[in-house]
């Protein structure tokens, strides 16, 4: 007698194209499977750049993207610009929305708990911390985005386990070398692999998700209507016009994520390049770069150690407003950006 | 009559939420319409939708003149990472984006009813569709109500 339990239907791209390795994953959306849940995998088989849906092309360094020969594509699904590699194993999850929590970071968590688990169960201490991360100690140690494509919802992620610093930081646009240093520092420091067996966490992975689901798992292959969506995506993702996707208001300050909470604001104004670091909560570093003979005002280095709401408070005054406004977008707890 | 939970004019608290009793609302979605003088309708998210999304980080939108059926996506908006689609509560032309939103995406939590609109719509079948909406304040109470009791049992929002 058939089993009555949901299906979680398997799929395992192996090693693709950069390209396809955001194309197969979001064809997902478009499949006549419809209600059934879908875990894949993908690696990529040379490294890449990628922007999420609702992010600035200019927010990359051309130069280094050249430089490194690497592809762009926007997915479409959240997160900021992401260099990607072969040391890093893509996982989604797909679900119809009904199927979803309507609130998105409950959606996130529970969508996310197997993964952590799968980790766990391969000896990482892993957890899903107060900022939504997959971490172990503080460090990252797995990307996530998640979106809606038409009446599906996917939870995308990507196991690092060897991560390339250098280049991670290289690729993002910067005024400063100090800038980048920074933001180099705190990536080293925020951001780590994690050197499991492949094989090893692809199981663990499917176990995971087909108990929290409460799924007989059930190997399976893109449907037709799918593999067509994946011929219409190759060609959109490689469209010029999607790349460069909707124009956005530039902001004054320049601010890149390094993990959730942690985060480097660049202010480049007329009398100096400002560099401000959050960690835990707290400014982690300042930097300041003057302008010619100018002189800066006011000093800012004192801040360092203050709480983000007294730096915001502190940084209040006019002559400071951007880099206030800055950090109350980017308080403890925010996890978007 | 004014109910006790009134704040001020055409503002509703409802199981502690502001809801506008001066706009119409699409109880699935959780969107709100305002017909504007010029035949124009702009369109939002409501307080609860807001609560359930989080901190916005992004928005797009779909060119202007984009023809849109009702329940159509006119744009995107992410939150926690996430991005979702902005469904329409009414078949028409996409007219314009809150060039503001786009900016400071912030606005939309801050004021949901007011800077924190999204859009605006020349409608193409008002008259069919508007009866779809929700509007009166009995019909705004029991459907908002409901629906935050539904959610806090399910542990979507806070008690």
């Amino acid at each position: 007698m058939a089993s009555s339990r949901p299906r979680l239907r398997v799929l395992d791209f192996g090693t693709v194209s950069p390209l396809r390795s955001q194309t197969l994953w979001h064809a997902l959306g478009y499949g006549e499977t419809g209600s059934a849940a879908t875990l894949s995998f993908a690696r990529p088989q040379s490294p890449y750049v990628c922007l999420g849906l609702h992010r600035n092309a200019e927010e990359l360094d051309s130069v280094a993207v050249d430089r490194y020969q690497l592809p762009v594509y926007r997915r479409m699904v959240g997160g900021g610009p992401v260099y990607l590699d072969p040391d890093q194993l893509f996982f989604q999850i797909s679900l119809p929305v009904s199927q979803v929590p309507p609130r998105r970071s409950q959606a996130l968590a529970e969508l996310l708990a197997p993964a952590v688990r799968a980790l766990v169960r391969l000896g990482v201490p892993a957890v899903l911390d107060e900022h939504g991360e997959i971490s172990v100690d503080g460090r990252k140690v797995c990307g996530h985005g998640a979106g809606q494509i038409e009446d599906t919802v996917l939870v995308v992620g990507n196991l690092i386990t060897g991560f390339d610093h250098e280049r991670a930081a290289a690729v993002l646009r910067v005024s400063s070398p100090a800038t980048r240093a920074e933001v180099l520092r705190l990536m080293r420091r925020y951001v780590a692999a994690t050197p499991v067996d492949p094989n090893a966490w692809r199981q663990a992975m499917v176990e995971e998700y087909a108990a929290q689901l409460g799924a007989d798992t059930l190997p399976g292959r893109l449907d037709t209507d799918e593999q067509a969506a994946v011929h219409r995506l190759d060609a959109l993702f490689t469209s010029a016009e999607w790349l460069q996707g909707t124009p956005r208001p530039a902001k004054p300050v320049r601010t890149i994520k390094i993990r959730a909470g942690v985060w480097v604001h660049e202010w480049d104004h007329p009398d100096a390049c400002t560099v401000l670091s959050i960690a835990d909560g707290k400014v982690d570093n300042v930097l300041v770069e003057p302008r010619g003979d100018r002189t800066p005002t006011p000093a800012l280095t004192s801040l360092v150690g203050a709480a983000v709401d007294d730096a915001r408070t502190a940084l209040s005054a006019a002559a400071t407003a951007p880099l206030a406004a800055a950090l109350a977008a980017t308080q403890p707890g925010q996890v978007s950006a | 009559m004014t109910s006790e939970n009134t704040l001020h004019n055409d503002e509703l608290l409802v199981a502690g939420f502001p809801v506008r009793s001066d706009r119409y609302y699409d109880r699935d979605n959780h969107v709100w319409l305002l017909p504007m003088p010029d035949g124009r309708v702009r369109i939002g998210l409501d307080a609860l939708n807001v609560e359930t999304t989080g901190t916005l980080a992004g928005l797009g939108f779909l060119p202007v003149g984009s023809v849109l059926r009702r329940g159509g996506t006119y744009g995107s908006l992410e939150a926690a990472k996430y991005v979702g689609p902005l469904l329409t509560p009414i078949s028409g032309i996409f007219a314009a984006g809150n060039e503001a939103v786009l900016a400071e995406p912030g606005l939309v939590t801050a004021d949901p009813y007011g800077a924190g609109w999204l859009a605006e719509l020349e409608p193409t079948d008002f008259d069919a569709e508007l009866p779809l909406l929700l509007h009166t304040e009995a019909e705004l109470r029991s459907w908002f109500s409901a629906t935050v009791t539904d959610y806090r049992s399910r542990g979507l929002i806070a008690e």
